[in-house]
Parts: C-alpha cells; sequence; structure tokens
C-alpha cells in the first residue's frame, strides 16, 4: 500500500509527516467528545419521535410517561418555552432548521422530535420516552423519488455561449441523466449535548463542527445575549458537514436544563441520525454534452434538482464543479428544488461538487465511449487554461499533472477499452478514472499566541478540530515559528471564550487558521525581543531587536549560536510578566488582495480497479490511485490519511450507500448502521495517495489549500466508469448494485 | 426497555422451570428489547448452563452444546475438519464480537431483520400482533424472502449458521418442563402461513440444549458460499450450503440449503433431487438451481434474488465438484 | 472495593490545565455548576488531558426507583466496582460510561453494528452495548483505559499514533480493542485476513489502511520477540 508523499526534503517542520500530537489522548480514550462530559446531578433527555411524515397533532398525552419512574419533565409544544428563529440569510449564525423545535404541531416529515422526555437515568428517560402517546392526523405526504416530474422554475446557476444551439450542432453528443440517492453522514459519534445553566448563562458542550456560529444562533434561539453562550467542543467524532449547524435537539437540552436547574445530556439515537441530522439530499442530473469527432467539448448543459424540506430550501449546488473545470465555449447550468417530506438535507462532504462530478465524470466517460477515445485522453483535449465561467486565472492549477501522473503510477496505458477485455486470476477488471475539483476558501480567523512565563508556547483559537488534524497543525506552527519541541506547545481549541475561528468545514480549517496563528506568533516573537532589549539586567538590554532572534526557545544575537542566547522564560521572568501574548488575525480570501481576480480551487484526478466475478455478481474495487493538487501539504501523514479516507467513503457512495425513506410513512426505513451500508476494513481497496504539493501564494504564507473534500470528488463515477469497463453495465443510479450488475451480458471470466 | 427481573439459572430444569424469556448471547433479544419489540418482564440468563461442550457422539457424529459461541464453534478443530459449511458460515455471519457472544442456541432463536417487524410503530406486523397485516407488502422489500412467503409475511430468515445445519441434517435436542425431545432441523422451522407469529417447534418453556450433527459422510465436500453487497458485516442476499459426494464427475448425494431468500433456512430439495446421479456439469447445476427457485415469489424490489440464488447455487455446486 | 466512582488515575495525572486559569469546580451540592468548569486545552503529546469535571460527582446509582433490579459488580480494568441494586436494563456499556464514567468506550449506534463499545469480557472482544450488565457481574472486563495512559501506551496504542490510525478518534478505543484481541484470535497474516478480522469495527474517516497498518506492526514486532 505505497504512499507516496513530498517534499521529504522539507528541513522544517511545516510539510512534514509528524503524528497527530492528540494521538495519545484519542488512543486512551482520553480525549473527551460531548457526551463524555458529566455533571453532578445531571438528568438524561431522550426526544419523542413523529411516526409519521405529514400532518398535525391532535393530542400528546403525556400523563403515563410524566407518571413513571424518576421522569423529571416532559417538553412538547403545549408547554415549551419561547424559542425564536434565526434572521435568515445571516452566515454568521445559521441554524440548520430553520424551525425551532416544538414550533408549532404540525409534522413535516417522519422522525420530527413531538416531544422530550427527561428523566434521573437514561434508561428512565428511554422508557418514558416510548410512552408518550401521539395521535395525529394525517394529510398526504411527498415522498415520491421521482424528481423528473418537476414542472417549476429553473434558475440559471451559470451561462456562457449558446448550449442548446450549439448541441444542437454538435456530430457527438451525450444526453444522459444521473440520479445521486439521499446519502446520511453517520459519522460514529452520534450528534449530543450536554447543557448546563449557571444563572442566566448556559455551557453547551457540543458536537459542533462550528462553535462559534453555534454561539451564535444558539443565542438567537434561546433570545438571550450572545456572551450568556458558551459552546466547547473539545473533540469531536467526525461531522462530515452534519454537525455544521445547530440542529433543535441543542435547544431541547438548553431548554430541559434551564427548566429543571439541572445539567441535562442528550445524545441523538441513531435512528435519529437518519431524520433528525441532515443528509445529502437525492439529485438528478441532467448532463448534455456536445463534441467535435476528435473530442473537444462544444457545449455542455447541467440540469439539476434536488430534493429539500419542507421547512428549508436546501440548494445541493450540484454545478460547484461544473463550470471551470474544462474548456467548452457554450455551457448552462441550471438549478431547481423538490419539496419533500424529509428532514432538512444539509452539506455533506464535498456538497454540490461531488455529486455534480459523479454526473459530470460519468457523462465524460459516456463520451469518451461514444468518441471511441481513450478517458483520459479526452479530458487532457478539454484542459483549461483559465476558469471560463468569469475569465479569471487559476491560482494555481495542474489537473493535467495530476491526470498524467495518475495515469502512470496507475499503469493506465495498459488498459485496452474493450469491454470485460481485461482479465486476472479468473476475474475481470475494469479500470476507469475521473478527474475532481473542490473550491478553495479562507475565512477570518483570530488566534491568540502566548509565550509563558513557565516555558511553554500555547496558542487559543475558537475553532475545532473535526478529525482533519487541525490540533497537530496549530502546533507545527508554533513549532515552525519558536523552535519547541511539541512538549512544551499546548493549544487550546474547540471554546468560544477564545478568540473566533472558522467552521471546520468546506475544507477551508487550515487554510484559515495558518495566517493567524503564523502572524501571531511573529508578533509575539517581536514583542519578546523588544523585551529582550527594555528590560533590565537582560543580557541583551539595548541590544537592538532587529538583531535578536528565536531559535529552539533560546533568545541570542543574530550570527551567534543559539547556545549562547537566553532562554525565553528567563527574560519573561526577569520582565515580571505571566506571559507574552499577541493576537494575529486572518482575513476572508474574498478581501485579500493578493486573491483578488484569481480562481481558486483545488483538483484531483482518480483512477480506480474494480475485480468482477461474473458468475456470481460480485464487485469489490480493488486499487484506487489518487493525485491531488491541493496547494502544499502541511502534515503529510494526516493528509494521505484523509484522502485514503475519502476514497473508502468513495467506496461506499459508489456501491453501497442509500438512505431508502418508506414510500408509505416516509421513515428512513434502513435508518440504522446493519442497513444503511457503509465499506468496512474488508471493503478497502489497494490506495495510493500522491500530492503535487505546489504551494498556492494567494491562498496565504504556507500556500495550502485543504483537502478534506476533493478525496472524495470522482471517486464514485470513477467507480462507475470502471464497472462498465468490466461489465459493459452503464450505471447512472448510485450506488452500483448486484441488481444492476446481474444485466451483464459477460458470465464467465 | 421496559423494565424486567433478572436471574441466572444453575440447572436446566431450574432455567425450564420458570415462566422467564430465556437470554444468552443477547446479540438478538437485547436488540430488540432496545426497539420494543420484546418486552420480557423477566429474563432469565441461561449462560451459566453446563451446555458449552463440543462433543463426539457414540455414532460419530457430533453434539454441540447450546451454550457454545459461534466463535468458539467456527474454530473448534472437529467443525473445522469435518464441517466445514458450519465453520465458513458461522465466520460469514455477523462480525467477531458478536460471534463471540452469539450462543448455537440462541442464535437458533435468531429473529428476523424485516424493518417493519422491528420497528413496533408499524402496527400491521403479523409476526408481533397476529391478523395485524404485513406492512412489508408495499414496502422496502429488497432484503425480504421470496421462498416460502405467504400473505401474511415476507420476512427473510437471516442466519448463516442455520444454513449449514440444514444442510447438515442436524437435530436439535430441547428440554421442557414435559421432559426432552429431539426435533429435525426439516422440521424446526415453521413456514409463515396465516401464523407468522410461529416461527419454530419449540413449545412454551422449552429450552435448546444441544444441537447434533450425523456422522460426518465421507468423501463430501462442503461449501458456504455468501453472496452481500459489501464484503463484510452484512446479511445474505442469497447463500448456498453444499454438502455433496462427487465422484467419477458425478453427483452421488447432494444436500443443499439457501440463506437470505427464504423465511426459513430453506432445505432444497428439487435441485438436490435434479443433481443426485447426474454429471456435475454447469449445465446440470444450472438446471438444478431453475429447480430450486420455481417456485419463488418475489416482491417489487428483489427479483434479482431469483437471479442471484440460482447463480449461488450454480458456483457453490461448482466449488463443491472442483 | 471502591464504592464510588473517582477520578481515573490517568485522568488525575492529566490534570495539568495550563495557566491555572480555571480549575474543576463542578459542585458536587445542589447539582449547579458553581462556573465554567474548564477551558478546552489540549497539550501536546497528551500532557494536557481533561480532568473533566466529574469529581466525587454522585450520579444516579444502584437500583432505579420502580424498575427492576439485581446486585451488580463489575471488575473493570482490575477493579472491582459495587454498582449495588443495578436497573438490569443498563447495559455494560452505559454502565461504563454513565455509572462509572469511563468514557473513553464509545457509543456508536447501540445495536451491534458499529463496533465503537468494544470492551474484552474475560479476554474476549465483544459489543459491550449488547450486554448487559448484569449478565456480566463477576467477570473480568477490559476497557480502553485498562491498556495505557499517556506515557505509557500499549504497544498497539502507539502503533496508532505511529500510522496515524484514526482521524476524529471517537471509534478508535473500538478499534484498538478489536486490534487488541485480534492478536489472540487465529488469524491469517496477510492484510485481507486482518480486514476481515477487523470487520465489525467501522471507521466512518476511513482509517482503515492505517488500521492494518498498526496491526501488522504490532503483531510482527511481537512475533519477532518471540
Amino acid at each position: 500500500m505505497a504512499t507516496q508523499t513530498t517534499p521529504p526534503s522539507q528541513s522544517n517542520v511545516i510539510g512534514r509527516s509528524v503524528a497527530r500530537i492528540d494521538g495519545p489522548l484519542k488512543t486512551t480514550g482520553t480525549a473527551q467528545y460531548a457526551a463524555d462530559f458529566h455533571f453532578p446531578n445531571m438528568a438524561h433527555a431522550v426526544p419523542v419521535q413523529s411516526t409519521i411524515a405529514s400532518g398535525r397533532i391532535e393530542k400528546l398525552d403525556a400523563a403515563a410517561a410524566q407518571s413513571m419512574p424518576g421522569v423529571l419533565l416532559v417538553l412538547h409544544h403545549g408547554n415549551m418555552d419561547k424559542l425564536y428563529r434565526v434572521v435568515p440569510n445571516d452566515f454568521s449564525a445559521t441554524t440548520s432548521e430553520a424551525r425551532p423545535p416544538f414550533e408549532d404541531r404540525t409534522i413535516y416529515y417522519w422522525g420530527q422530535y413531538v416531544a422530550v422526555v427527561v428523566a434521573e437515568t437514561l434508561e428512565q428517560a428511554t422508557a418514558a420516552a416510548a410512552a408518550v402517546k401521539v395521535e395525529y392526523s394525517q394529510t398526504p405526504a411527498k415522498l415520491s423519488t421521482n424528481l423528473g416530474d418537476y414542472a417549476g422554475k429553473r434558475p440559471s446557476v451559470s451561462q456562457r455561449g449558446d448550449a442548446e444551439k450549439a448541441f444542437a450542432a454538435a456530430p457527438i453528443k451525450v444526453d444522459q441523466t444521473y440520479v445521486t440517492p439521499a446519502e446520511t453522514h453517520n459519522p460514529i459519534e452520534m450528534h449530543a449535548t450536554v447543557a448546563a445553566w449557571e444563572g442566566d448563562s448556559v455551557t453547551l458542550y457540543e458536537t459542533s463542527q462550528g462553535v462559534v456560529n453555534h454561539r451564535y444562533a444558539m443565542a438567537q434561539v434561546l433570545g438571550i445575549p450572545r456572551e450568556n453562550v458558551t459552546v466547547v467542543t473539545r473533540f469531536l467524532g467526525s461531522g462530515f458537514g452534519g454537525k455544521l449547524f445547530p440542529w433543535p435537539h441543542s435547544a431541547l437540552a438548553a431548554v430541559a436544563s434551564r427548566r429543571l436547574q439541572r445539567p441535562v445530556k442528550l445524545s441523538v439515537n441513531r435512528t435519529m441520525m437518519f431524520s433528525n441530522v441532515g443528509h445529502r439530499p437525492l439529485c438528478e442530473q441532467r448532463f448534455q454534452l456536445g463534441a467535435t469527432t476528435d473530442g473537444k467539448l462544444l457545449s455542455l448543459r447541467q440540469d439539476y434538482i434536488n430534493h429539500t424540506s419542507l421547512i428549508d430550501d436546501i440548494d445541493e449546488g450540484c454545478g460547484e464543479a461544473t463550470t471551470y473545470l474544462y474548456s467548452v465555449p457554450s455551457l448552462t447550468v441550471t438549478r431547481a428544488l423538490a419539496q419533500r417530506n424529509v428532514g432538512t438535507p444539509s452539506p455533506m462532504r464535498g456538497p454540490g461538487a461531488v455529486p455534480g462530478l459523479f454526473a459530470m465524470e460519468s457523462a465524460m466517460d459516456e463520451l469518451a465511449v461514444a468518441l471511441n477515445m481513450d478517458p483520459v485522453e479526452l479530458r487532457l483535449r478539454n484542459d483549461a487554461t483559465k476558469d471560463e465561467s468569469n475569465g479569471q486565472p487559476f491560482s494555481s492549477r495542474h489537473l493535467k499533472e495530476c491526470i498524467e501522473t495518475g495515469a502512470a503510477k496507475f499503469g493506465w496505458k495498459q488498459r485496452t477499452p474493450a469491454v470485460g477485455s481485461m482479465r486476472r486470476d479468473g476475474r475481470v477488471l475494469g479500470w476507469g478514472m475521473a478527474a475532481a475539483s473542490w473550491g478553495a476558501y479562507r475565512f477570518p480567523c483570530a488566534a491568540t499566541v502566548a509565550l509563558e512565563v513557565d516555558g511553554r508556547v500555547t496558542v487559543r483559537c475558537a475553532t475545532q478540530d473535526v478529525g482533519t488534524g487541525t490540533y497537530t497543525i496549530f502546533a507545527q506552527v508554533l513549532q515552525e515559528k519558536t523552535g519547541l519541541p511539541f512538549e512544551r506547545i499546548g493549544v487550546h481549541l474547540g471554546d468560544t471564550s477564545m478568540p473566533e475561528g472558522p467552521m471546520s468545514g468546506g475544507s477551508w480549517a487550515t487554510a484559515s487558521v495558518l495566517p493567524a496563528v503564523s502572524s501571531a506568533a511573529d508578533s509575539v516573537v517581536k514583542t519578546l525581543l523588544q523585551v529582550a532589549n527594555s528590560t533590565a539586567g537582560s543580557p541583551f538590554a539595548g541590544v537592538d531587536p532587529a538583531k535578536l532572534q528565536l531559535t529552539a526557545g533560546r533568545v541570542h544575537q543574530a550570527g551567534e549560536p543559539a547556545e549562547t542566547g537566553v532562554p525565553f522564560e528567563k527574560l519573561i521572568a526577569m520582565a515580571r510578566l505571566s506571559r507574552i501574548s499577541a493576537d494575529g488575525n486572518t482575513t476572508a480570501i474574498f478581501e485579500d488582495p493578493k486573491a483578488k481576480g484569481l480562481s481558486l480551487h483545488s483538483f484531483g484526478a482518480q483512477f480506480v480497479e474494480v475485480e468482477w466475478e461474473p458468475q456470481i455478481a460480485r464487485l469489490r474495487v480493488s486499487r484506487v490511485v489518487t493525485v491531488i493538487d491541493g496547494g502544499r501539504i502541511i502534515n503529510p501523514k494526516a493528509a494521505a490519511n484523509q484522502i485514503k479516507g475519502a476514497v473508502v467513503m468513495g467506496v461506499g457512495m459508489g456501491l453501497l450507500e442509500q438512505t431508502v425513506y418508506d414510500p408509505r410513512t416516509g421513515q428512513p426505513i434502513n435508518g440504522n448502521m446493519a442497513d444503511y451500508l457503509m465499506a468496512t476494513c474488508p471493503d478497502t481497496p489497494e490506495i495510493d495517495v500522491t500530492f503535487l504539493d505546489y504551494p498556492d501564494l494567494a491562498m496565504g504564507e504556507y500556500g495550502a489549500r485543504g483537502i478534506g473534500e476533493i478525496g472524495l470528488a470522482g471517486v464514485a463515477p470513477a467507480i462507475a466508469s470502471a464497472v462498465y469497463h468490466a461489465t459493459g453495465v452503464r450505471v447512472r443510479t448510485l450506488p452500483v448494485r448486484i441488481e444492476d450488475l446481474l444485466q451483464s451480458r459477460i458470465r464467465e471470466a | 426497555m421496559q423494565s424486567f427481573s433478572y436471574e441466572k439459572a444453575q440447572s436446566v430444569e431450574q432455567a425450564t422451570g420458570t415462566t422467564g424469556k430465556f437470554i444468552a448471547g443477547g446479540t438478538t433479544l437485547v436488540d430488540l428489547m432496545k426497539l420494543g419489540v420484546e418486552t420480557p418482564t423477566q429474563l432469565v440468563d441461561v449462560t451459566a448452563l453446563p451446555l458449552a461442550q463440543v462433543e463426539t457422539l457414540p455414532n460419530g457424529g457430533l453434539r454441540i452444546g447450546a451454550m457454545v459461541r459461534n466463535s468458539d464453534l467456527a474454530h473448534h478443530p472437529a467443525v473445522g475438519k469435518d464441517y466445514a459449511v458450519l465453520s465458513e458460515a458461522l465466520l460469514s455471519g455477523a462480525s467477531p464480537q458478536l460471534r463471540n457472544m452469539a450462543t448455537t442456541g440462541g442464535n437458533l432463536l435468531q429473529r428476523t431483520r424485516c424493518p417493519y417487524f422491528r420497528d413496533p410503530s408499524y402496527s400491521n406486523c403479523n409476526k408481533r400482533n397476529p391478523g395485524s397485516g404485513c406492512a412489508a407488502i408495499g414496502g422496502h422489500n429488497r432484503m425480504m424472502a421470496i421462498l416460502g412467503t405467504s400473505d401474511a409475511c415476507i420476512a427473510t430468515h437471516p442466519s448463516d449458521m442455520c444454513v449449514a445445519l440444514t444442510a447438515l441434517e442436524a437435530t436439535i435436542q430441547v428440554e421442557g418442563p414435559k421432559g426432552k425431545r429431539s426435533i429435525a432441523i426439516a422440521d424446526f422451522y415453521k413456514l409463515p402461513g396465516t401464523t407468522p407469529n410461529v416461527e419454530n417447534a419449540l413449545e412454551p418453556g422449552e429450552l435448546i440444549t444441544y444441537v447434533d450433527l450425523p456422522a460426518p459422510r465421507k468423501a463430501s465436500k462442503q461449501v458456504y458460499l455468501k453472496l452481500r453487497d459489501r464484503a463484510s458485516y452484512e446479511f445474505a442476499l442469497a447463500s448456498a450450503a453444499v454438502v455433496a459426494e462427487v465422484s467419477g464427475g458425478h453427483v452421488r448425494a447432494v444436500q443443499i440449503a439457501l440463506g437470505g431468500v427464504g423465511t426459513r433456512p430453506w432445505r432444497a430439495h428439487e435441485a438436490e433431487a435434479a443433481l443426485t446421479g447426474k454429471p456435475a456439469t454447469a449445465a446440470h447445476f444450472r438446471a438444478a438451481a431453475e429447480d430450486a427457485l420455481k417456485g419463488a415469489k418475489p416482491s417489487s424490489e428483489n427479483g434479482f434474488k431469483v437471479e442471484l440464488a440460482k447463480r449461488c447455487i450454480v458456483r457453490a455446486m461448482t466449488m463443491a465438484s472442483a | 472495593m471502591a464504592e464510588k466512582p473517582t477520578l481515573r488515575e490517568d485522568q488525575q495525572l492529566l490534570d495539568l490545565e495550563p495557566l491555572g486559569q480555571i480549575g474543576s469546580e463542578a459542585s458536587a451540592s445542589g447539582g449547579q455548576l458553581t462556573r465554567r468548569t474548564f477551558l478546552s486545552g489540549l497539550g501536546a503529546a497528551g500532557l494536557v488531558a481533561s480532568a473533566g469535571p466529574l469529581s466525587a460527582a454522585a450520579a444516579p446509582m444502584g437500583q432505579a426507583e420502580g424498575a427492576a433490579g439485581a446486585h451488580t459488580v463489575l471488575t473493570v480494568n482490575g477493579e472491582q466496582h459495587d454498582l449495588g441494586m443495578l436497573d438490569t436494563r443498563v447495559t455494560l456499556l452505559d454502565a461504563l460510561r454513565e455509572r462509572l464514567y469511563l468514557t473513553g468506550t464509545k457509543k456508536g449506534c447501540d445495536h451491534g453494528q458499529c463496533g465503537a463499545c468494544t470492551v474484552h469480557v474475560d479476554g474476549r472482544r465483544v459489543n459491550s452495548c449488547l450486554t448487559l450488565a448484569v449478565m456480566v457481574s463477576g467477570k473480568e472486563i477490559t476497557t480502553i483505559e485498562g491498556l495505557g495512559v499517556p506515557g505509557r501506551l500499549h504497544p498497539m496504542q502507539a502503533a496508532f499514533v505511529e500510522h496515524d490510525g484514526y482521524q476524529c478518534g471517537y471509534c478508535t478505543s473500538g478499534q484498538i480493542m478489536s486490534a487488541v484481541a485480534l492478536l489472540k484470535e487465529p488469524v491469517g497474516p496477510s492484510d485481507h485476513d486482518v480486514k476481515e478480522g477487523m470487520a465489525g469495527n467501522i471507521c466512518r474517516c476511513g482509517a482503515y489502511p492505517n488500521i492494518v497498518a498498526a496491526f501488522q506492526q504490532v503483531r510482527n514486532h511481537s512475533t519477532m520477540n518471540g
């Protein structure tokens, strides 16, 4: 399982593979996740879910539940505290569902919370929740998984040239519709809130990918000042987008705790994970590609529609990567929404681009087949040299190199194009590939770095580590700037009492935090050198700070060895200080003159091999080569892990994952981890990850773009293309299933 | 979960003398209690009973104690040597952790994975509420059975172990308030018919004590083949247990059982009849597989299981003849 | 016999909140927090772990009012905990997490479908979510906290750190408990065999390649050492 990471030659810590600093905590069960918090006298809350998808609560009888042993409180529409909505489109305070819990008696989706029971123990609360009796009047639910009959408006997302005319005139055409199913994020850590009030203030121990937003949003929902809300997420059991914004259970826990004047823990269960905390929506996309006979794209049209809830309009944004990936003179992208009685969708790893690229790259593969052209050659022939959606140059685009490098590592030139033509050990092989892309973003961040009198350097920032290695990235910057070993570096994240940091989402956390930490560290070192100059008794008193430097924790004269210097903590002590601290800030990429007028994206290429046993319709992904152009890689060890993990998720997306709603009740009927299939360890192919590692200096000093989503982009279409190559079956509706494979005419290997 | 009393039985007699529900590995029962499907008021822990041995019978067969854990049984030398189909079936099921918990007796009583059975918010389930109807019919039915179904129930029997035991023609020893008796596995599982709530031949208070396997047939080749969506840790879409004697290019004797497709572990008698004495060729295997699935009644989403089960039989027979 | 759950030894050792800014100040009386308990902090190499504000919390113990109970004594990591007449409904997982505050064992599905709750009972790995606590009374239970602590890692824990055998870390306790058990189970030498042996532990982050590498390193190393 070869993994190549570059560059090996860097002597400093940025860009070097380092073990995560939180590894010892995570491997010993010491790291504290939201539901691990305990407080004296804590009570347990268990929500009650609607068993219909559309209608109204006519009667809710909590009497039996209320009288059960240990029950402290049953909250529902009839006795709920007043809750408020957040200001629409205020991106600093976003909730996942606009509607606060129990706002009215209407049922919008199966599983909606209709009550919450709080008891002394989890067992008591669970038993009592099952005893709450609810009578409903039902109204017809919109549950059709067919989005093709949509007749409403299709607003334009992007437009250039005349795609309709160019398509009509094109000698080679592909016109197909692709469907990606509803998928559920399913982090292994279920969402949870532990709420604890002290007077008028509440602390929420949360499963949050954005503690700052969570604080702002919950202050609005609860109708209390922002200062009265603290949100803590020390460790997060991943989220994949599902934990970006608060869900209704957070408010339920907060209200229950305020009512009882006791800490309350509410942990969502796995059933609720499928209905109440978001999902990637069902998407249907029609792609029309027109090309010349030698494979030059003439036109591209994408009409996508995704389902959304009755409460919220969530656009999946399937056009995310469509408009700039290839050079094509005429292009049209339109969007549409179809309301269904399902829970509100939410961004899931690579929202928009991942389903969008499944459709586009599948269509490109079909075009390659129609042209009788190698799919790699087709991509190279249509490579874009600028962002044709806005005419801007790319800050750093190496898609061509991704594809060429991947093809070489994969051995693509051995591929024979005929369906079912490649065999190994009694199995048919299928080889497929796809290009990938994801936007590069940077959001504001503040961080405080301090040199402490105890000889440590610390950093504080209200961002959080979703599992990507953010803690370690902070430590790497501090080591780079101070020369201190990790043992003397303290990183403090996940608490809104600290300077405000970014959400962990959209692959922007790393790019957003780096400038803030870096500049804070630079400032603090500068101040330290001034203190060395101005402190009585300092060996450097009166020495021009510009002639001093900090190396390996010692202040010394430039040009002299570090050993001749003085440990910084001694200087801090001499100056009678507890610490020297400084703040640093990151500006949003949109406000950065260096990035102005540039199109910022990451790119990648995925090459997939499937092994196919036609006699029994057994298909497994056996090998994946992935090449990523994600700017500079700060910690290749964690980064390669991210990409491999995304490929594993891609195997699930390609072959396994689909949230199935019962056609009558709207219940996610496979809403558990035995029936909603995610890749297991034995589903893991051999994965080879390469980073091109070109710094994108428009992103900042370190040139990092972020790699959280791009590893997933392109995997599913590469699988579907490999499936076609092996079996002759073109699967346009994910996941590829045994029932599809049984259609293959190839029966022997 | 509703409250229940708990006691640990120290003898079979003590266990069968209670009115409580037996619990051993708990992998099915605790799961269903959490879902509110099982609501016992009294649990009798039978894990301390002296039924955890695997021993050879005087007739050369094997006696498996009801408390033998799946993982121990799978790795037992006698099972590996003479009953490979059972070992393979066990190791294809669930996960290593669950196999460490699940017992032989408990696995015989594994309940269906039908999502409508598993969710009491669907009042219409003839297994849970006799006469109430079947929510699975007309619902999501990709995983449902295609053999042995009725208008009252299409729930699939989920076990792998029981499929192998069916092919091996195991005998189930039980002990109850009225004494001991033996039940051939063919008679143990009931078709749903109009009473899907009656799943097996056990009388109230009866406890499974042993599973007896007949003496291994010489020269028999055994295969368990399981087909599913993901590589592991998933229930079968279709599986086949084959115990075959093939010599001189002919099938001399064969027992075939199917999993993932029937409302009970499915003995494929028609396929056996079609194969016995016939040349061991792909064409004959396919013809036998056609016979095995003749009675299949798929639902709207699981028609593929018919073809998949056929291919499963053909491949398993091919492996057993190799 | 420990009558009340207390801080784990490693938690006490690791209570090194930097700056001494905020202490662990949960008041055991009245059930209200006197003030914010602590800031989030993470020191390098696990120097700064959370003490957690649980201290001598008087959590619900013993027989729940109105529910059937059974005398339950759990021997966890060599230490006996008398839980009195414990509500029979309490699973081993919830007993560990909510009664003994051993929160290293995680709940991922509560139905035996993910493996996050894996612990050892009498040396065998099981799903603690499907195990009734009363049924393992008197048996030897080992949790992730019993393997090693930061600074004194079990070889498997160290291998997971070295090979980055996790991302978010949430399934990691279960993965490690499974991997340690697998060392003693019959398992073939190939990566394929190891993958099948680890099939009962879902990692949504997909760190499987690194988990397999960690396992192989530990196994090969211990083989070399006889």
